[in-house]
């Protein structure tokens, strides 16, 4: 009963908490809370922005602190240099423990690369079609090296319509993502998700997604043209939030 | 994953390398101002590095007061002072240096663009600089870098080496004013002695410039990384005689390595960025210079 509750209050403050637009994951670059999507942020966009990750969403082996895993947080700098590029460069908290008995600290941080690129547009009868790499240039220069580690390294493809009805926006995603390295292996395959955004407050979008181990639920929304603001739950109780500024380099102005 | 380096300005590559740098008033139409005055500005020179196990990051953050004074035809006398304000680098950071001190003048032959500097540059160095850049087309260029440069430190006790070192650096530029980007790529001699190259993409938006760039150096090998270059409001100014402004850009460099050494040279310009490039805009009108000017530049008299 008090989970449920739990649950509740959570859904509750999710929906009365609006959050991400045009898209914001983790890793700085489009798509929904953890997926890919095929849509593009708008060229000239850059966004610099935090993640709060729960110990939920890591990876099971590399963020482990006397043993188990732990919250962290993320933080990203990410460019749309071209309608049909997003890059994004993300450094991820990591801490572990240099003494066992102590528990004192040692601080440091995954860094990746991601490059997303959209091939195909969408059209009035197909969609949007991108694909996409996390950590690239590691994955690049070290893959045949198994002492390097990829904790975040993964190849997608994703294919997003959207659906305008009344106003309001109903967008469909499918992926398929696989991850270089065993320890993400549980969210390779099929994933997708779907959007929503209200037309009577289109900066607002809701986000259902299956990630090929979980289910999540999602809000974003795009503040004053310049604050984006990102909360999930993992499985229903697994929160994670994120916020970001975002400004058009080229100086135009999107409602989302 | 790979790693994020950065150091002071002194040791040449930059490793997660902020600057705040300030730029004189243009006059109208124009994105850099010429016309005689003097200018007094300050900045800050942020560096900051992921070396620490036991702290997020080391930082060494530089004021970084100095003047321009421009006195007409393109002559031009700077100077600078690094003076430190935060350091966790360590003590060799600790003392207070020369940015630029020197005097440049630039000229125009046709096609042919030249820019002489004399003195005393930043990395420590001291010495004489020729810059020189090639128009073929609004697309295509040439340029090349050559210097002949001794060290000299000042703090904590002044110490002059006699110059001993010539470097050089040769490349060609290339820029698609619809997409408003830059290909830049450079092989040469660099400041520790070692041979290599670089290439660089930039792309060019309003008021801020994003490039990636790769490099290799036969003594410190490959490297890459990304800067960006953002020019601060106000972008109207009034241009007088004796002119006090803050910052004009704002710099960035990461590399992924931590090679410090590799394919170092110094800057002539305490203001110089990836962006603007070597010239003046009202002399050189090629790539980003084609763009929308940053500054819009009032003279008093002209307002009046």
């Amino acid at each position: 009963m008090k989970h449920l509750i739990n649950r509740l209050i959570a859904i509750v403050a999710l929906s009365l908490f609006p959050l991400v637009g045009q898209a914001q994951q983790y890793t700085g670059t489009s798509g929904l809370a953890h997926i890919p999507t095929g849509e593009m942020n708008h060229e000239g966009d850059a966004l610099i922005g935090a993640h709060f990750l729960n110990k939920a969403m890591m990876p099971d082996t590399g963020f482990l602190y006397l043993g188990e895993k732990y919250h962290t947080f993320d933080y990203y700098l990410a460019l749309t240099p071209f309608s049909w590029m997003e890059m994004s460069y993300v450094c991820t908290e990591r801490r572990r423990a240099i003494n066992e008995q102590t528990g004192q600290i040692q601080w440091s941080k995954d860094r990746y690369v991601s490059i997303k690129i959209q091939p195909l547009k969408e059209g009035k009868y197909y969609p949007a079609v991108a694909i996409g790499c996390n950590d690239v240039l590691t994955t690049v220069f070290f893959k045949d090296r198994p002492d390097v580690q990829l904790y975040y390294m993964n190849v997608y493809v994703a294919a997003t319509k959207t659906f305008t009805f009344s106003g309001n926006e109903l967008g469909m995603t499918v992926a398929y993502r696989r991850f270089l390295r065993g320890y993400n292996a549980k969210w390779n395959g099929i994933v997708g998700g779907i959007t929503f955004r209200p037309s009577f407050f289109p900066q607002w979008r809701l986000m259902a997604e299956y990630t090929g181990n979980e289910f999540l639920l999602g809000t974003d929304v795009l503040l004053w043209q310049h604050l984006r603001l990102q909360a999930s739950l993992k499985d229903f109780k697994y929160a994670n939030v994120g916020l970001c500024l975002q400004f058009n380099l080229l100086g135009k102005k999107y409602r989302y | 994953m790979f790693h994020l380096n950065a150091s002071p300005r002194r040791r040449s590559l930059i490793v997660g390398f902020f600057a705040l740098i300030f730029l004189a008033g243009q006059p109208q139409a124009k994105g850099q101002d010429t016309s005689p005055g003097i200018d007094f500005f300050s900045g800050i020179n942020f560096s900051f590095a992921d070396m620490n196990f036991y702290r997020q990051y080391d930082v060494l953050l530089h004021l970084t007061p100095g003047f321009k004074w421009n006195m007409g035809h393109h002559w031009q006398l700077t100077g600078q002072a690094m003076i430190p304000i935060v350091n966790t680098f360590g003590d060799e950071y600790k003392y207070t240096q020369i940015g630029a001190f020197n005097i440049s003048k630039e000229m125009r032959i046709n096609k042919l663009y030249l820019k002489a500097t004399v003195g005393v540059f930043d990395m420590y160095r001291y010495g004489a600089d020729l810059k020189t850049f090639v128009t073929l087309s609004d697309n295509l260029a040439f340029e090349a870098q050559a210097g002949y440069v001794g060290v000299l430190y000042l703090d904590p006790s002044p110490h002059i080496y006699k110059p001993d070192r010539f470097v050089w650096t040769v490349g060609g530029d290339i820029y698609l004013p619809r997409w408003n980007t830059q290909f830049r790529g450079t092989v040469g001699r660099y400041l520790f002695r070692d041979f290599g190259w670089e290439a660089e993409a930039m792309r060019h938006f309003n008021h801020t410039t994003v490039s990636l760039y790769g490099r290799w150096s036969g003594v410190y090998g490959l490297d890459g990384g990304f800067r960006i270059v953002i020019m601060l409001p106000p972008y109207h100014r009034k241009h007088r005689a004796v002119n006090f402004r803050l910052a004009s850009n704002y710099r960035m460099s990461y590399t992924i390595m931590y090679k410090n050494y590799a394919n170092c040279m110094y800057h002539t310009d305490p203001e110089q960025n990836e962006r603007d490039g070597w010239f003046s805009r009202d002399l050189l009108h090629w790539g980003s210079h084609t763009m929308e000017p940053d500054f819009i530049i009032t003279n008093k008299s002209e307002q009046q």
